[in-house]
Formats: C-alpha cells, structure tokens, sequence
C-alpha cells in the first residue's frame, strides 16, 4: 500500500493523549528530537520499512495556533520559554522546542556547508569522506525536498534593499538568501512559526511524510536516559510531560537503534546524564554557536523593518576566514526584538527610539566562532559555558564596523552599537573609535545564538571525538548523534542544510550497516 | 560622537556588590534573601497595598519594585498608553514569572531584591523603589555603566519590564507596527508538503 499524507496537520501523541501511568514501545529505532536531524533520519528510515519511533521533549503546536506574537511564541516554542542563556546570562541562545524543533522558528536561511570549511573537516579533523563531491546528492536531494530557491526580487524587503545598496556602493559582494519557502507570503513573522504553512519546516514536510511511512511521534516526551547494555544501544527512558499538570506516564522505548536529535545542548546533556559514549571526555565540549548580533541604523526616510521576507540578502565579502570570517545578514525585526536587541538609553530616549521604529533597519552578524564553549551539568542544572575567545573578538568588532560602514554607505543617519551600554555612531569617522572603545567582557556585547553546534563532534580517533564519521558512537554501538553536536567546527552560515544532509547520511551509514549485518 | 563615558566611572555606592557575581554566591542566597523579604514582612506585621495582591506568582515587594521600575523605564508619552493604567505590564511578568522554571525564577527574584536594596548605600539608605524620578535615573543609569554583574542585573530587569509593555498590542498603532496579519490578510493555509518523488 503507499503511503498518504496527511493534507494538514500531524498524528502527534501529546500527554493530552495518555491515559496509563506507564507506556512500553518497541520499536527498530528511536529517535530522540523532532527538528532537523530527529525528522529528516525518521523519514528516510521510515521510508525503508524501519519501525520508527519519534520522541520530542516540546508540545505539538499545530500551524494554525501560532499567534505572529513573538513573545507568546517565544513562551510557547522556544526552548526554556526563549530565556536559555549561558552561564554568564550575557548570550541568548535561541532553540526551537516544540514538534518540528528550531525548523519551526528558524529565518528559512539556506546553505550549503562552505566549501573551505568541509575542508577543514577532511584535514585538520581527520574526515576525508565529507566532501563536497560526496555530499552534493543530499544537498541536492533536500533542497529538493524543501522548495529551497534564490529570493526572486519581490521576497527582497526594503531591508535588506538597504544592505544590497550599501554593499553595492562599497563594492562589496552580496546576493539573495536561498530558503525553503514556497510561495512566501510576506509577513516577517517567520520567528514566531509560519501560520500559513509556507516554511517548508519540518512540521509539514519529513514530520508528516515519516508519518505517512508508519512512524510514531510522541510530543511532552522528555526522555531522561539512554539504555545501553554490554556495549549496545537497547532504548531509552522517557517521561510524559503534561505542560500544565506536570508528569502524567513514564515510557520506555527498547530499541536497538537510538538516535539522539536534540540539538546541541540537550544532546550532550542527555549523554552526560546517561554516563554514556563519554569515553574521550569530549561530550558537551567544542561548543560553538554563531555568536550574532543585530547592529541597527536609523534611516531619514520610513524601512518599516517588520514588513516582507524576514531575510532577504547577504553579504559573503568577509566570509573566508582570511578576509575577516564572517557575514553579515539583512534581516527585518517586530516590536519586541527592537526592546531586546539594543540599548539606546533609559526613559524618554528610550521611549523616542521605539516610537521611530519605522525608520531602522538591522544587520545580523555571524562569525565562525572557535569551539570554546562547553556544556554540562552543575548540580541538577544545566550550564552552558561560552564566552567570546579573545580569538573573536576582534572578528566581532570586524563585523560592527563593516556593519556600520554599511549602513552608511546605504544612507544612514545613525548606527546603534549592540552593547550593554548606550553607544551610537554618527558618522563614519566615529566607527573605529567606537568599536575600538569595546571591551572583551560579559555583559558588554548583545549576543543572541541562533545556530548552536558542535558538542559532540564527529571524528575517527575514540580519543578526541564522540561518534564516528557515520555519526556512532565510538564507545556505543547502536548509538548516533544526528544533529549539528556532530559539527567538528561552526559552520559559519546558518545550519540547517548542514544538518538536513548529515541527518540523512546518517540514516544512510546506519541501512547499510543494517544490510550489511543481514 | 555621543559615547558615553562608562570606562572609568564606577560609582562608589557599587563598591562591593561584586561579590554578588560569583555563581555560588548567587545559588546559595537566593533562598536567604526571599525568605529574609518574606519574613521580615510577617513579623512586622506589614499589610501590602490592595493591587500588590493581585498578582499570583509575585511577591508584594517585587510588586513594589516592578511598579516604580516600571514608571521610570516606560514614562507617559503622547500617543502611547500607560504602563501602568492601561497596559497590564505587571501582570504580563507576573504570568512570565508563573512559567519561569525554579531555579530561573529564584535568580529573578534574587535580582529584584537586590536591585531593590543597593541604592541603600548612597541615597539616603533609600530603597530603589523610594527614589525620585530623577534619582531612580541616576540609579538606572549608573547601573549601566559599572560592572558586568550590575549591567547584566539591570539590563535583564530592564529587558524584562519593557518586553512586557510592548508585547501589548495597544502599544503597536503608535509604532506604526502591523502586528499579526496572515488572518487579517486571508492568507490561505498550504497544507503539508506532498510526498517527495523517489
């Protein structure tokens, strides 16, 4: 018989669904994460006869329920409520907890991984087998899958019209984002999950065709370990999370497959919590995150910065690390990210520079961040360690001054720095000064982590890496890691594609080992 | 240039709140200075204003220091509403407080009261919540430019009040701000995307 998707909507067991005080599943694989590793590896596992069942540790939120307020989607998608922070409580990292993971909220941004940074993998990180060349049919294959196009000129919005122009007249390169989006319709909301379907997130997408192929997705599902025995992967335990009433069932999943998809943070935490695949010492280690922030100009005439395609076009002038290291994004911003994003001061000036919202327009920076950072638990809690390196910092600094030289060149008036203290720019003369003036410190920059990666990477040596090139663990067998934890190193531009096609080479590593064992 | 001077500037009413910063410090006092507020407020005896009771997840004197911080960070402006009257500022952090997890919103209640008290030491052994307009300015202001632990105290607390007046949406016609429009459009849902092509 073949398989029938759903129109709209997904079959989703929520803690609203449960009635017993324990559940006990059998299945071939169990996949612990809904977003981009979790749906992409249940697909195409699902597709191939594998009985599969799909843990996700946030609600099920259909389309149609998401508000276009970015607070009560914050409270209602976003991991910790949108308040996850490091330990320093200076760096916002933003994570998509819900079924569809950050997938659900994320800009739509497409990329393939940088050519210069597979080759680092292959030699500095010993993994010869990712190659463009190798990878290309699973870029090819998804982008297919997911609608991903170049912008045409009417999803361009004002905003980033502005950067285009200003790049153009420094001579700087820029081109149009590529997204998954079919038939944008222009609201800038993306942030806040699209109500009409049109990201293609994994919410309508490899979610319900996974379903369509017989897998089983379980949302409220917080899963507190992974079984092993004599060295083989046997399932995990999970609890039934009612939002409101708390815990309603404990489930177990036995299994012989477990795929952890839970994104970089959760992942490592659930390994560590689990005292498993930790041989090397490296889980939660090697944490990077893309560090962004969002550097705001002020133009004479109206940008309504909230108004068309959340992201339109780009800058990759800097993105080598030989001529700087990072890009920057032209992106549209609401209310609410104005308030959080900037300091312009306390009171009055703060109550006049909200009442010219109309006349902003952003910059997002993105860096390729060193993998410092680390994640653990302290106690019962988890903490994540990142501080900027000294290493980036001065990238950091890069970036708000093309940022600011930027938006002059586009016709700017004013340039806000993204500090903890008031600071603007007025001219272009005051941009070194300014940016100079910063100090390498908690609390000095506004950081906002959109794309952690890299806390438990991928390599051959069991000593200095957490699963092999095939995502296994080195220590488990049975065990994977499919999302961007497998990162040896920050990719530079946004994720998702990264992950959509080591997610499936994944899968694919996995039916051949499986074939091979038949 | 209009660069605030924040390098060398670090009042002296903030020396020795650094101690503060350290993590353990903050995990292990969080519980003490609750407890001391909440305390202090039943052997006294102290009866709290009528409004302070309305709010579920907030302690009166976190009420207190939410208002007055509240009024100073969102003043009257023409065409916007009150903070206060109209807008229900408080009660939208006092739900964000009643979906904070535990040891989140211990640490939030931890920096209202300290945010409450440092002000004791140079004004007058006035609470924050005491102070004149203009010297809940001076207070604000000064806070954003000492330390790490001051500025990241007050920003979060600063983030946190003005957050919850703009997520309002009667704040959003004097922005010029659309707000939700997929409904008011009637833009048409796609549906889940058809089975990929083998």
């Amino acid at each position: 018989m073949s398989a029938t998707v759903q129109k709209s909507g997904l079959a989703v067991t929520t803690a609203a669904d449960v009635k017993q005080q324990r559940l006990d599943l059998k299945a071939d694989v169990v996949i612990v994460g809904s977003g981009a590793g979790g749906a992409v590896t249940a697909y195409e596992l699902a597709r191939k006869g594998l009985d599969v069942v799909v843990l996700e540790a946030g609600p099920y939120v259909p389309s149609k329920d998401f508000t276009e307020k970015f607070n009560d989607m914050l409270e209602t998608l976003y991991q910790d409520h949108g308040g996850q922070t490091n330990a320093d409580g200076d760096l916002l990292l933003l994570q998509g907890r819900c079924v569809g993971g950050s997938t659900v909220v994320n800009g739509c941004v497409c990329f393939r991984t940088p050519e210069f940074i597979l080759q680092k993998w292959q030699q500095q990180y010993g993994l010869p087998e990712l190659t463009e060349q190798a990878l290309r049919p699973y870029f090819e294959r998804v982008e297919k899958n997911l609608a991903i196009h170049e912008n045409e000129e009417w999803e361009i919005a004002r905003h980033s019209q502005l950067l285009r122009t200003g790049a153009e007249n420094l001579g700087w390169s820029v081109r149009p984002f590529k997204r998954n989006i079919n038939q944008c319709a222009l609201t800038g909301h993306c942030l806040s999950g699209c109500k009409s379907e049109r990201k293609q997130s994994m919410l309508v997408t490899y979610l319900p065709w996974a379903a369509a192929h017989g897998a089983r997705i379980y949302a409220d599902t917080e899963v507190t370990r992974v079984r092993a025995d004599n060295g083989r992967a046997t399932g995990v335990d999970a609890q039934i999370m009612d939002p409101e009433q708390g815990k309603v069932a404990d489930l177990r999943v036995t299994a012989d497959r477990v795929i952890l998809a839970a994104g970089a943070v959760q992942t490592p935490l659930l390994l560590q919590k689990s005292g498993l695949g930790n041989s090397s010492g490296q889980v939660g280690r090697n944490f990077a995150c893309h560090p962004s922030m969002f550097v705001l100009a002020r133009f004479p005439e109206p940008v309504h910065p909230w108004k068309g395609a959340l992201l339109g076009t780009y800058v990759d002038e800097f993105m080598d690390p030989d001529k700087g290291g990072f890009i920057l994004e032209g992106g549209g911003l609401g209310a609410s990210e104005m308030a959080l994003l900037n300091e312009p001061g306390t009171g009055k000036p703060f109550m006049h520079y909200m009442e010219d919202m109309k006349h902003y327009s952003g910059i997002v920076t993105l860096i390729h961040d060193h993998s410092v950072g680390e994640i653990s638990w302290q106690e019962e809690t988890k903490q994540v360690d990142y501080r900027i390196a000294e290493a980036d910092f001065p990238t950091m600094q890069q970036s708000i001054k093309a940022s600011a030289r930027l938006q002059f060149a586009a016709g700017a008036d004013k340039v806000f720095v993204p500090s903890y203290q008031p600071l603007e720019i007025n001219s272009v003369d005051e941009i070194d000064p300014v940016v100079d003036g910063l100090v390498n410190e908690p609390n000095s920059l506004r950081l906002v982590s959109y794309h952690p990666q890299g806390s438990c990477r991928m390599g051959p040596d069991p000593a200095s890496s957490v699963v092999n090139v095939r995502g296994e663990s080195h220590d488990v067998a049975g065990l994977y890691v499919a999302d961007a934890s497998l990162f040896p190193t920050s990719t530079i531009v946004n994720p998702q594609v990264t992950v959509y096609a080591l997610a499936h080479w994944v899968a694919d590593g996995m039916l051949a080992d499986m074939n091979r064992a038949a | 240039m209009r660069q605030q001077d924040f390098s060398d500037r670090h009042p002296s009413f903030m020396a020795g709140l650094e101690p503060l910063s350290r993590r353990g410090f903050l995990r292990g006092s969080v519980l003490a200075g609750a407890a001391l507020s909440a305390g202090c407020a039943r052997l006294l005896g102290r009866k709290e204003a009528p409004e302070a009771l309305e709010y579920e997840h907030l302690e009166p004197n976190e009420v207190r220091t939410l208002r007055r911080l509240t009024e100073v960070l969102i003043p009257a402006s023409e065409g916007l509403p009150s903070s206060i009257e109209e807008v229900p500022t408080l009660g939208n952090i006092d739900s964000m407080a009643g979906k904070m997890p535990p040891q989140t919103r211990e640490l939030f209640g931890l920096a209202l009261w300290v945010f409450e008290r440092r002000p004791m030491v140079s004004f007058s052994f006035t609470r924050f919540s005491n102070l004149d307009d203009d010297d809940a300015l001076e207070y604000i202001r000064s806070m954003q430019q000492a330390s790490f632990f001051e500025r990241g105290l007050t920003t979060t607390l600063k983030t946190v009040v003005t957050l919850n007046y703009w997520r309002d949406e009667r704040t959003w016609p004097a922005l010029d701000y659309w707000g939700p429009v997929t409904e008011k459009w009637g833009v048409t849902r796609l549906g889940n995307a058809p089975l990929p092509r083998a």
